[in-house]
């Protein structure tokens, strides 16, 4: 078997005196999609922002292709190939969509030919925003915001694109053109961890899938298996069709 | 022709000001640091001008680009050492600080050039320019100090929309201030664009004050006035916003000048601050009524 790309082991992580995971293992393959499911406050974010290096972990560690990333710090773990996009999106409000393109791309210079050839690819990627690539990037709609913090994490060349709560607040149809979108790109060679609410979402996107409750995985498979299990569809997607009725 | 003379005065006046307005209001918006000290870097700008013409000979408009690096350097080390630790802290723990740190400042040039008010006086003076000379209509004259410390300071505040909107490092600020968590998920180091930012602005000071040495008497007792100027230029033109600060600056020029001529130029102060409580009370979104856009 190959190494993971990404691995994180036995991380325990948290704010201060507030430990919110505890004991969390997930691995990225190469190439591979995975979702990270579960409900509101079970730790996704806390767990992309220890894989980030927003947060340093108690215990535990964080390699990208072997090497220790534990603690090394935001500026180190995008330089090193892991970009995470944030919930909420959070594009920079007075920039426009090419300037917040460019930021991705911040610790690489902006002038380069990489980097400019990256963003008419980014561009290519997503014609919506080509459209609106003077425009303030405040001005968009939720799913050209969604593209554009994508999109922005692209231009940092990434080797793992995390996503944190990728179709929160958008409209399904736009989602759709997000998951392929996702796809595309993800063929091209960029591994993907996506946090997703919306399972059937999660399901469709990835290959594989972690399940996390309350700071610990209670679940880890394809994700056709996790589909398929009683206790992920009473959990998750019962309570979604609840709700959707 | 009176009022016209009265409105290119403060028309003058008011570009110069833009200039002091400048860095404060980029660190305000910025760190969110209202920066006592900015007015004694104007004033400490100002005293370098001076010694390198009457020592040096350098003419203070060719020193402004010095006097801006030498202020950068030097704000740059006061942000990383002193207010980088109180960054995270409520606004009146850095404003306490660099108040504490202007008095210091303050207090060293008291001792070092003393309190007289001194000036730099060009020689040959440059004179003035009357324009009826050319339009025999327009009966008003122009000094040519203001009107080149003026288009200096114009220049000036046009190079920090420059360097705030076409460089990599002025689109880190403004993301910055914008969101700096979103900043540091780009591996953008706050920390070094708050230093760098705190530079910038102190740069501007510096800069402001070389321009202003041929026009305005130099003291250390002078910088509460222009960091007062600097705060009501803030408030009238909207914070963090370079179109704000030259809005607010013109607007602030031509206010004093018409008070100067209304009630005695030495109420201008009186007025300024008058005006800045009206504001704050009526429209406290500044004239242009934007927030938060550099
Ligand atoms: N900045 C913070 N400071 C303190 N506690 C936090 C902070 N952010 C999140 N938490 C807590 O951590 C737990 C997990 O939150 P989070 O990781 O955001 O969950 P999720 O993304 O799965 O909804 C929650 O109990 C939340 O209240
Ligand atoms: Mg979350």
């Amino acid at each position: 078997m190959s190494q993971p790309l990404l691995s994180v082991e036995t991380i325990n992580a948290g704010y201060g005196l507030v430990s919110v995971l505890h004991d969390v293992s997930i691995s990225v393959m190469p190439g591979e999609i995975v979702c990270l499911i579960g409900s509101n406050g079970a730790g996704k974010t806390t767990l992309l922002r220890t894989i980030s290096g927003v947060l340093t972990p108690a215990s535990g560690s964080v390699r990208l292709d072997g090497a220790d990333l534990t603690g090394a710090g935001t500026k180190a773990i995008v330089r090193a190939g892991i970009v995470h996009v944030p919930e909420g999106r959070r594009l920079f409000a007075g920039l426009s969509v090419r300037e917040n393109l460019l930021m991705g791309a911040y610790l690489r210079g902006a002038g380069t030919p990489e980097v400019r050839r990256d963003l008419d690819r980014v561009l290519a990627t997503f014609p919506r925003l080509a459209e609106r690539a003077s425009q303030d990037a405040s001005t968009l709609s939720g799913g050209e915001q969604q593209m554009c913090a994508i999109g922005r994490g692209l231009m940092a060349a990434p080797r793992l694109l995390m996503i944190d709560e990728l179709s929160l607040g958008l409209a399904p149809k736009v989602v759709d053109e997000l998951v392929e979108t996702l796809a595309a790109i993800n063929k091209s060679g960029t591994a993907i961890l996506v946090v997703e609410q919306d399972v059937a979402t999660a399901l469709a996107l990835a290959q594989r899938g972690f399940v996390l409750d309350t700071g610990r995985i209670v679940a880890s498979d394809s994700t056709r298996a996790l589909a398929e299990s009683p206790e992920i569809q009473k959990a998750y997607l019962g309570a979604e069709l609840e709700l959707a009725g | 022709m009176l009022a016209l003379q009265i409105l290119v005065n403060g028309i003058l006046l008011g570009g110069i000001y833009a200039s002091i307005a400048g860095g404060f209001s980029l660190v305000w918006g910025v760190l969110n640091v209202i920066n006592i000290l900015h007015g004694s870097f104007v004033v400490l700008g100002a005293y370098m001008a001076f010694f390198a013409y009457t020592l040096l000979g350098i003419h203070p408009y060719l020193f402004v680009p010095i006097a801006a690096l030498l202020l950068f350097a030097i704000g740059l080390a006061v942000q990383y050492a002193i207010v980088n630790r109180v960054i995270d802290a409520p606004v009146l723990v850095s404003l306490t600080l660099t108040f504490g740190l202007t008095l210091f400042l303050d207090n060293v040039m008291l001792n070092a050039f003393k309190a007289d008010f001194r000036k730099v006086n060009l020689r040959p003076p440059l004179g003035i320019i009357d324009v009826s000379d050319y339009l025999p209509a327009i009966d008003i004259i122009v000094p040519v100090d203001r009107l080149a410390s003026m288009a200096f300071a114009i220049l000036l505040v046009a190079l920090l929309y420059w360097l705030l909107r076409r460089t990599s490092i002025g689109r880190a600020i403004v993301a910055v201030r914008m969101d700096r968590y979103a900043a540091s998920l780009m591996g953008v180091d706050t920390r070094i664009i708050f230093a760098v930012t705190f530079g910038i602005g102190a740069a501007m000071a510096g800069a402001a004050g070389a321009l202003l040495s041929p026009i305005f008497p130099i003291s250390p007792l002078a910088s509460t006035a222009y960091l007062g100027k600097a705060f009501v230029i803030c408030i009238l033109g909207g914070l963090g916003s370079v179109t704000g600060v030259l809005v607010g600056g013109v607007a602030l020029g031509v206010l004093e000048s018409f008070g100067a001529y209304i009630f005695g130029p030495e109420h201008s102060l009186t007025l300024s601050f008058t005006l800045l409580i009206l504001l704050l009370i009526f429209r406290p979104t500044g004239l242009l009524g934007k927030r938060g856009f550099i």
